[in-house]
């Protein structure tokens, strides 16, 4: 349940990405505030089982098989959600195609991917769904990143470097469509995983060296996402938050 | 005869807590340049023994005993410094560091602790420049350096009194550059990571790393000389435009540090 004022009733959210979970969580948690919520990914499977967690709250929901990497579909996806519910609120860009090589091993193609998978999505997106808003003169916009859009871990470089450009484009974004009345904020994961260990290597190491010692769980961030795209927030704009067990704080 | 190329001749410079450590080094670098240098901290021997250094290389030093948190010291540190070198153009704000961290529960930290902590390594600093901005104004130029620290943008545990004065010191900075911009004052602040200053070798990065050491991405201490050779540029014509600027100097720990070092994950990338 959440506060009254953050409630998202009546709003038209749309989750569009490709990443293991967050269109679930993100979906989830838009869905139990009010929101109706479409999906759009190329993952046909994954965007049905985060609709099935909108119905279960009782929203509407519909899922558009999308590949995100052309602007084409995406154009055709985006007008097919307003021609079904009128009008798109918001819009959480959850993109997260996980990668990590020594740099000097990293291909080209490898590194272009990094680039079409995490950030020429949010690109074709925010021009998609843009159009609509700045038409509506109201929409709220939130990208779910990574921390390591701003600081470095070894052997994540692409990975990083793409984060860093969908940071760079919130921010500038903000910019250009603050006069429309559309805020665009950026959520910054910190280590996350839906269960307690991975079993992936150095795992020990790693959780010992985060402050709370623990992975975030993906639904600890739907609640800084209603709040983002709630009515409260119109004077909240460009800002990267982080989610990440205090992660950002640590010297 | 300084052994550099000039490129502080004729200017005066003050160096808070330069007896020892980073102050003592750019008090050297500096001098090396041909800066007249100031040294002041609170132990005579020590600020004694720069200023000899400081003669010994060639320009004129002066060691004026000085304790930051008490402003009539400082601003007889000012006004001696003006009467008897003719002159002040650099402020060095380093005094700081010794009383900040009490490393015990937050509970257990009594309000002296805090306000010495908050006194030496934020007040000193407010009592410093007020004391010498005012002159800066007059002569159409002046630069300050504050030597903040790393623990002023992230939290290290336990650390109450320190990293929150260094954070006020980040942020003076920028007020300060802010308002004296068009003075033709600048006003920069350095941020050194872990600094050895006892001078030893530091530690190699493979085995017996120190806790602290494992933070530092090129995995060796920083050295008084990183610090000193930042303030030296900061404090020469070079740096005419640069003002309000934060420079971390600390080993690439700023850059990363949301993973230990070591920490080296391999991914494959995922094909849907």
């Amino acid at each position: 349940m959440v506060a009254k004022d953050f409630e998202l009733s009546g709003k038209v959210a749309l989750v569009a990405g490709d990443s293991k979970y967050w269109s679930k969580y993100a979906g989830a948690a838009l869905a139990e505030a009010g929101a109706n919520v479409a999906f759009a990914a190329r993952n046909a499977k994954r965007i049905e089982e985060a609709a099935g967690e909108v119905s279960q709250r009782g929203q509407k929901t519909l899922t558009i098989t999308t590949d995100m990497t052309d602007a084409s579909q995406v154009q055709k996806m985006v007008d097919q959600v307003v021609s079904e519910f009128g009008r798109i609120d918001i819009l959480a860009n959850a993109n997260d195609l996980q990668f990590a090589k020594p740099f000097l091993d990293t291909l080209e193609s490898e590194w272009h991917k990094m680039f079409s998978a995490n950030l020429d999505p949010v690109f074709h997106c925010c021009q998609a769904v843009g159009r609509q808003m700045v038409k509506q003169g109201k929409g709220r916009i939130i990208n779910l990143i990574s921390c390591m859009a701003e600081r470095g871990v070894e052997n994540c470089s692409a990975y990083g470097a793409a984060m860093g450009g969908v940071l760079q484009l919130t921010r500038a974004l903000d910019i250009e469509w603050a006069k429309h009345g559309i805020t665009i904020n950026a959520i910054g994961t910190g280590w996350m995983s839906e269960t307690e260990k991975t079993g992936a290597p150095q795992e020990e190491l790693l959780l010992k060296y985060i402050p709370v010692k623990r992975y975030g769980h993906p639904r600890e961030v739907g609640s800084l996402l209603v709040y983002l795209a709630s009515d409260t927030t119109d004077f909240f704009t460009g800002q990267l938050l982080y989610v990440d067990g205090a992660a950002m704080s640590h010297l | 005869m300084a052994s550099g190329n000039g490129t502080l001749q004729g200017k005066v410079v003050i160096v808070t807590g330069g007896g020892t450590g980073l102050g003592k080094m750019t008090a050297l670098l500096m001098a090396k340049e041909g800066a007249d240098v100031v040294v002041a901290a609170r132990r005579v021997g020590a600020i004694e023994q720069t200023a000899q250094e400081v003669r010994d290389i060639g320009p004129r030093a002066l060691a004026i005993s000085t304790d930051v948190t008490d402003p009539s010291q400082v601003n007889n540190l000012v006004k001696r410094t003006i009467e008897e070198m003719g002159g002040l153009d650099v402020l060095v704000n380093n005094a700081g560091i010794v009383r900040g961290q009490a490393r015990r529960p937050l509970w257990e930290v009594t309000d002296d602790e805090w306000r010495i902590g908050i006194d030496t390594n934020l007040s000193g600093t407010f009592y410093c420049c007020r004391a010498a901005i005012k002159h800066f104004v007059d002569q159409g130029h002046g630069k300050i350096i504050n030597i903040a620290s790393g623990n002023g943008m992230r939290g290290s545990r336990g650390d109450f009194m320190y990293g929150t004065a260094k954070a006020g010191v980040i942020n003076f900075t920028r007020v300060l550059a802010t308002t004296f911009a068009q003075d033709n004052i600048q006003v920069n602040c350095i941020a050194p990571g872990f600094v050895d200053v006892t001078q030893l070798q530091p530690e190699p990065r493979a085995g017996g790393m120190t806790r602290n050491a494992q933070y530092i991405p090129v995995g060796r201490f920083g050295v008084p000389e990183d610090i000193g050779h930042l303030a030296l540029f900061l404090a020469s014509d070079a740096s005419d435009y640069i003002t309000g600027g934060l420079f971390p100097n600390d080993g690439g720990g700023l850059a990363g540090g949301i993973s230990p070092t070591g920490y080296a994950p391999v991914i494959a990338m995922e094909e849907e």
